[in-house]
């Protein structure tokens, strides 16, 4: 019995464990300079759904390699259509989006 | 700032290089506007000009520049480049097509059309713009190509060669020199130094030097 308890007390506190939101990754076409980052970085930013208290307000620009981070506030729906239409609104060409992994999460702010 | 009143109150740049387009590389999101401060000296006289830019949507601006001179205001070039951008991979183009009208804002009556074609590029390394253009008596290029330095951090370093090329009703002056352009976030620094490589022209004498800061939002 004494078993048991614990073991429907351990699998509630696990349900009721709030997932952590998913990040994700955009690449993007074109982006290659400090001005592309800044524009596209700006649109991305006014989503209700981004999470300004990580990376750089949310959003990271990798202009090494063409790609957006973006980071989710955890109460928040992700529309994937609106984040499209943000970037193209900045200029550019969003071509697909991933989720993250822990490998390639941008350990430092580079915008 | 609202933008419309960003534009009023500073548009844009030179007697001297009025067809070049005002901050060409951004603000190219939707709704942005830019001003931006040139201070140019060349023909023993310094001239500073106030410009502005507001993209309504990447594929259109409009550019205002107004020109000071000793004391008075010069006429101001009104501009409308209509861009098509291309983006593929780590490499970004567009080809402009620039109508521009220059007014008698500095006390004169006439009025002249202009119309410019331009090309820019930019890779993570290398930049590069070409712009052939026409406006009033004058036709002329500019080139600007060069190294781009990007540090990670929000900035990029420019380090270009500028060729300008004028032919007018005074005759004609070939100027090259060096340029160089800091961006960080949205604050824009251009310095450049072109010496006379060809003078053929009654109103041109020396060398020229220009400095200009902007910001865009």
């Amino acid at each position: 019995m004494f078993n048991k308890t614990i073991a429907i007390a351990l699998l509630y506190a696990l349900l009721s464990t709030p997932l952590l939101a998913q990040n994700y990754v955009v690449n993007v076409n074109g982006i290659v300079c400090e001005f592309c980052a800044y524009g596209v970085g700006k649109k991305i930013r006014k989503l209700p759904f981004i999470d300004p208290s990580q990376y750089d307000q949310g959003v990271k620009v990798d202009i090494e390699n063409q790609r957006v981070f973006i980071a989710l506030r955890e109460d928040a729906l992700f529309d994937k259509s609106a984040l499209f239409k943000a970037i193209e609104s900045g200029g550019y060409d969003p071509i697909d989006i991933r989720e993250t992994s822990k490998e390639e999460e941008p350990m430092e702010v580079i915008e | 700032m609202k933008p419309i009143l960003a534009v009023l109150l500073f548009t844009l740049a030179s007697n001297l290089y009025a067809h070049q387009p005002v901050m060409d590389m951004a603000p190219r999101w939707n709704n942005g506007y830019g001003v931006q401060t040139r201070i140019e000296h060349a023909n023993s006289e310094t001239t500073t000009w106030l410009e502005g830019v507001y993209t309504f949507k990447p594929s259109l601006r409009m550019t205002l520049k107004v020109p000071h001179s000793n004391g008075k205001t010069g006429d101001a070039i009104l501009a409308m480049p209509i861009k098509r951008y291309k983006n593929a991979g780590a490499f970004t183009s567009n080809w402009g097509l620039t109508p521009s009208v220059r007014m008698p804002t500095g006390g004169g009556s006439k009025w002249d059309a202009g119309l410019s074609l331009s090309y820019s590029s930019e890779s993570r390394k290398v930049y590069q713009l070409y712009d052939l253009y026409t406006l009033g008596d004058t036709t002329g290029v500019d080139i600007n190509f060069g190294l781009v330095h990007a540090d990670g951090k929000g900035s990029s370093w420019f380090t270009l060669w500028d060729i300008t090329a004028k032919d007018s009703d005074s005759g004609q002056h070939l100027l090259s020199g060096p340029v160089l352009v800091y961006f960080k976030r949205n604050l824009i620094l251009r310095a450049e130094y072109k010496f006379s490589a060809y003078d053929d022209d009654s109103q041109w004498d020396g060398d020229y030097f220009g400095f200009g800061v902007g910001l865009v939002y």
